[in-house]
């Protein structure tokens, strides 16, 4: 799977971000409208973004870690101790996904209500579950990577 | 018993290498599912800790760094320092640290910083007679300061965690002890300069660098931080609109005035800014599973309470709180370290009725002293990499540097009005 489609929708949520915020403030001081409930598809694009981001930074590695004792190892135990630490990631994000599922499921049979625009809460949390099945196949991704060898 | 799980399985998984936030998530995890409660907490909590409207304040400072970054910026700013100080011992080395400092009035992530002014300043500071180790120190010790000068991710990450404390308040305390950690710092650069024979050797002058030519162009790098400061200040921008107008404001210099933009440009802009956040903010919404667990099952209480039932007194316990904050700032980035300590620091600061906000700044000044102490700093990693030393041949520099900042550190401790002064004029 290309990085690209991550990279695209967080180019698209990052971007979106900013204009709905920009937009806030032309509006604020033109008129005498309030935009601020705008926050809450702010809020949500937060949300794919560290998620989409997190994906993409599984891929690559570049997650905040603490990589000073592995990489004193040779490097066959550092491929091994970077498996085991995509398998905790899979661990992880595997339960958001079933648990953020269920929440998700339960948010839509209960008809939760969004606090700001009143919409279907469901479509908000659900973000959480989807992707965190993305970062699921990136962790899967590298495992398959690093187990033939080769250098991510 | 379930307390010691819960932080031993964090520091194992911690020690190797597994990334920070999903050892904090699978940590608090564990301990949920060892004391009998609902895993439906674990999604509930790491939505609800990353939907918070003052945290969109982080994805937006982190594309305004990447805008600035690509525009050319700290170039210019180093160009314009340069006519200004001319170019005698020490003379280049200083100009780091005040465009480092500029910058950080941009630029919300120490690492960041140290990336943009490391690309500029390293081979011409090579040229002018400076040893590689010591440009790296300088440059990893300078871009500290940046995550005092405001904006600044750890600010604002204190500031939602910590009750009471908003981010225009932090950001202003943090400006003066900000400044007065980057004098800090360049007292031993010039001292070290002047005894040693660093800088001043550059020959030939490629260009006659007029100052007031070169200020033309830095101007609108220079006025950046007041448009995000001053914007606040007026209460014209919450810190979010702040960011968010500096990031047009940066897209119209590097189109319009520099025109060193690209359509491209801006895609990689956005896509960068927007993992890097993701890499922050997964760490805050992991993290919220972890501070729910150590908190539903009463961990943190004892630990508080045994600190100050040490009997240091206050500035026992700060000096306590500092030793142990940089030895943890040396392993882990401030926010990290932020997510992780907050719920402990914050019940001892209350028994003392020390002012959270001043309480803050001192804590980031701690964790930007670990942020260039070796062995594992992280400015100093990427420092060293563009000038590339290995780490340890920093050590006879940078030593200096770090005393000099704990000197700061002690003023901003002894004196809190150095930070509380310009919050309290001006009415946060």
């Amino acid at each position: 799977m290309p990085l690209k489609i991550e990279e695209v929708l967080i180019a698209a949520a990052m971007a979106g971000m900013a204009l709905i915020t920009f937009g806030n403030v032309v509006v604020r001081y033109l008129t005498s409208v309030s935009f601020a409930f705008t926050e809450e598809y702010s809020v949500v694009l937060m949300v794919v973004v560290t998620m989409l981001g997190t994906s993409l930074a599984v891929a690559a590695g570049r997650h905040i870690r603490i990589g000073y004792f592995v990489d004193l190892q040779r490097p066959e135990i550092r491929a091994r101790f970077e498996i085991g630490a995509m398998a905790l990631v899979i661990v992880c994000f595997g339960i958001l996904f079933v648990y953020g599922a269920r929440l998700t499921w339960d948010e839509y049979r209960f008809e939760v209500l969004s606090p700001g625009l009143g919409h279907p809460q469901w479509l908000y949390t659900g973000m959480l579950p989807l992707l965190a099945l993305a970062v699921v196949g990136r962790a899967l991704g590298r495992i398959i990577r690093f187990a033939r060898g080769e250098q991510a | 018993m379930t307390g010691f799980i819960l932080f031993g399985a964090f520091v194992v998984m911690l020690l190797g290498a597994v990334p920070i936030g999903v050892a904090l998530g699978l940590a608090g995890t564990l301990a949920i599912w060892l004391a009998g409660q609902s895993i439906m907490a674990v999604p509930t909590n790491v939505y609800a800790g990353i939907a918070k409207y003052p945290l969109i304040a982080i994805p937006m400072f982190v594309l305004v760094g990447s805008v600035f970054d690509r525009t050319g910026v700290a170039l210019r700013l180093v160009r314009f320092a340069t006519a200004l100080v001319g170019a005698g011992r020490g003379a280049l080395a200083t100009v780091s640290v005040l465009v480092a400092m500029v910058i950080g009035g941009i630029s919300g992530s120490g690492p960041a910083t140290s990336a943009a002014v490391g690309q500029v300043v390293t081979r011409s500071m090579i040229r002018d007679g400076y040893p590689r180790a010591f440009i790296a120190s300088t440059v990893g010790a300078a871009a500290a300061t940046d995550i005092l000068i405001p904006p600044s991710i750890a600010f604002i990450i204190y500031a939602v965690m910590v009750p009471g404390v908003s981010v225009p308040a932090i950001f202003a305390a943090g400006m003066f002890p900000g400044i007065l950690a980057g004098i800090a710092i360049i007292v031993p650069i010039l001292i070290i300069s002047w005894i040693k024979n660093f800088g001043g050797q550059m020959r030939e002058t490629e260009d006659r660098l007029t100052v007031w030519g070169t200020f033309k162009e830095a101007i609108w790098g220079l006025m950046a931080p007041v448009v995000i400061l001053g914007g606040m200040r007026i209460g014209a921008f919450t810190p979010t609109e702040a960011a968010v107008m500096a990031v047009f404001y940066g897209l119209f210099i590097g189109f319009f005035v520099y025109r060193t933009l690209t359509l491209r440009d801006v895609y990689e802009m956005l896509v960068e800014a927007g993992e890097l956040s993701a890499v922050i903010l997964i760490v805050v919404a992991l993290a919220s599973v972890f501070a729910w667990s150590t908190s539903t099952l009463g961990v943190i209480e004892p630990v508080a309470k045994w600190i100050v039932g040490l009997g240091l007194g206050e500035y026992g316990t700060i000096a306590l709180l500092m030793i142990a904050l940089i030895i943890i700032g040396m392993f882990l980035d401030g926010v990290s370290t932020f997510l992780i300590l907050l719920p402990v620091l914050i019940p001892i600061a209350n028994s003392f009725g020390w002012d959270l906000v001043w309480f803050g700044v001192i804590l980031t000044m701690k964790i930007a002293i670990g942020q260039f102490t070796p062995p594992l700093a992280v400015n100093l990693m990427v420092s060293c990499r563009i000038a590339q030393v290995p780490m340890e041949a920093t050590i006879p520099w940078v030593v200096w540097m770090i005393l000099a900042m704990f000197v700061a550190l002690a003023m901003v401790v002894a004196v809190p009005d150095i930070a509380l002064w310009l919050p309290r004029v001006l009415g946060y």
